[in-house]
């Protein structure tokens, strides 16, 4: 059973449906990239998951406990950080986190060591000045830190890194790898590099569905173009191989840009044997033999389109 | 309870950071100084106005002038002022999103709503008490003969008036998401219980009547008892105001 369970779930404002039956599963101890355009509908799936809106059909279950809109007693297991966190701006860092413990119920002893390796984890130890006065980046991490304070089982980012700049981006995504071992994280994006950097599962939401969803490395598989790069010496070794006759197959296309081909196999049952095969015939050695990987670009462009 | 507790603590804390709670207090305190001074004052200023060949006869200022400036100053300028102060209670928190943290922390959303009028409560009974006491030492140097009847009630009645005006707020605020929505709902209800006082039989349950009555408990033209069923009333309305924010607030798409 998966930390955060997703069942039909039916959402639309107005007359503009934004989810129209949503499954999703999450097990437990993964970091999730949920990815998807702007405006697909990830923020509002996030809310329902916290019970700030009401879905229209559909259940959602966090560690085994349904999610009631309003008052969500499943809260309790999650730690939110919302896309653009909002503070008190009168409190300092350490005020802020004793009074997110209070609301949690942890102890005061609880609350105050918890405060301080939170606060030494995401980099505001001897940060003694008022939330006011703080930068979008150091926000953000003081978000993660009052996300992380009751030790929740499911920690949900909205787009923590989207307004970042590079180094604060890099800080929050390895603050979210630290987290990793302790929690399961979902966290939406539209940046795909972060979802490479870090996430080992993603789920694509396009038109209100999962569009693709499984591990990394499960989906590149699944989505393997049959493809391979030949590098060589030169442009008429290159030429030489791109003429020959076995290749002239309605099945296999061939594009050469200098001394690079490209070959792109529309028949499954075709392999790099027969490419091998051709070029040991015309006793050609490569520079290079690769296998063309699908990228995460291109996979997030074909299922959205 | 927990929830509870630690988020009254909270408001307490920002309206004493942001100022609020020494606003009211300075405002409040003021009032309760020149109360009985202005009454002391008054013949005086108006003398120096007056020009030769004008006689006017003016009564010796008493305790009941200091009185009825402290139910005039309280009753417009003050609830005025507190209202105003307290018309972003809720909105500036809904739309700045601060609290979606601490609801996703599990702090409920009744907890909220309660500790927001607990809060606007206490601020406006320490108010309200500062006021009374500084007029009430006052009037007592100033005119010590003076004699008074229903003297508490009376300021009773407006503090009950004053958390009538607060449930009214608060519902309002819930209701429209925004303070000059607030403004505004909270203004008709004023508005409407002072039309409603036209009408002779319904001034014993108008919840006005807990602000307008003041003087006449304080010179004894209106007996107390008048009053009970008013105070039934304003009681009533107040926690169903109450009631309906929670009911709102538990309702309402964050």
């Amino acid at each position: 059973m998966g930390v955060l369970e997703i069942k039909q779930l039916y959402k639309s404002f107005g007359n503009r449906e934004v989810l129209k039956g949503l499954d999703m599963d999450v097990p437990e101890h993964s970091i999730f990239g949920f990815v998807g355009q702007n405006g697909a509908g990830k923020t509002t799936t996030m809310k329902i998951i916290l019970g700030l809106l009401k879905p229209d059909s559909g259940s959602v279950t966090v560690c085994g406990e349904k999610v009631t809109y309003g008052e969500s007693k499943a809260n309790r297991h999650i730690g939110f950080l919302p896309d653009v966190p909002e503070f008190y701006g009168y409190m300092n860092p350490m005020e802020y986190l004793k009074l997110c413990g209070e609301i949690a119920g942890l102890s005061k002893t609880r609350i105050k060591s918890k405060s301080e390796e939170l606060l030494e984890l995401v980099g505001l130890k001897d940060q003694k000045k008022r939330i006011g006065g703080f930068s979008r980046g150091m926000k953000q991490r003081l978000g993660i830190a009052q996300a992380l304070l009751n030790e929740p089982k499911l920690l949900i980012c909205d787009e923590p890194t989207s307004a970042l700049d590079p180094i604060g981006r890099k800080e929050i995504l390895d603050i979210l790898l630290a987290a990793k071992g302790k929690t399961t994280i979902v966290f939406s994006t539209h940046i795909l590099s972060d979802v490479e950097r870090i996430c080992d599962r993603i789920a694509v939401l396009h038109d209100g569905k999962l569009a693709l969803c499984g591990t990394l490395s499960e989906i590149k598989e699944r989505h393997r173009l049959h493809g391979f790069i030949l590098e060589f010496e030169s442009e008429e070794t290159a030429s030489c191989f791109e003429n020959a006759e076995e290749l002239k197959q309605p099945l296999i296309s061939l594009s050469r840009d200098g001394s690079t081909v490209k070959v792109l196999m529309k028949d499954c049952d075709m392999d790099g044997h027969f490419l091998l095969g051709v070029l040991s015939q015309k006793r050609i050695v490569p520079l290079k033999f690769a296998v063309m990987e699908p990228t995460l670009e291109s996979l997030f462009i074909e299922v959205v389109r | 309870m927990k929830g509870y507790l630690a988020f009254l603590k909270k408001e307490l804390f920002e309206y004493a950071k942001t100022y609020k709670l020494f606003i009211m207090l300075i405002i409040f305190a003021v009032f309760g100084i020149t109360n009985p001074l202005i009454a002391k004052l008054m013949p005086e200023i108006v003398k120096s106005f007056i020009t030769d060949g004008v006689v006017i006869t003016l009564p010796e200022p008493s305790a009941y002038d200091a009185w009825t400036q402290f139910f005039k100053n309280a009753t417009q300028m003050g609830l005025i002022v507190m209202v105003i102060l307290f018309s972003g209670v809720l909105s500036s928190e809904l739309s700045k999103g601060t609290l979606i943290n601490l609801l996703t922390k599990g702090l409920f959303r009744t907890a909220v709503i309660l500790s927001k009028y607990t809060c606007m409560v206490l601020v406006w009974t320490i108010s309200i008490v500062l006021c009374f006491g500084l007029t009430y030492g006052y009037t007592v140097y100033l005119f010590p003969q003076g004699e008074t009847s229903n003297l508490l009630f009376s300021v009773f009645c407006l503090w009950l008036f004053g958390l009538f005006l607060l449930a009214a707020l608060l519902f309002s605020a819930t209701l429209t998401g925004n303070s000059y929505g607030g403004l505004l709902i909270t203004g008709a209800v004023v508005v409407v219980c002072m039309i409603m006082n036209i009408i002779p039989n319904v001034h014993r349950y108008n919840p006005i009547s807990l602000a307008t009555d003041n003087m006449g408990l304080v010179l004894n033209s209106i007996e107390a008892s008048s009053l009970y069923s008013t105070i039934m009333i304003s009681c009533l309305l107040s926690l169903i105001f109450v009631s309906l924010s929670i009911v709102i607030f538990r309702k309402k798409q964050l």
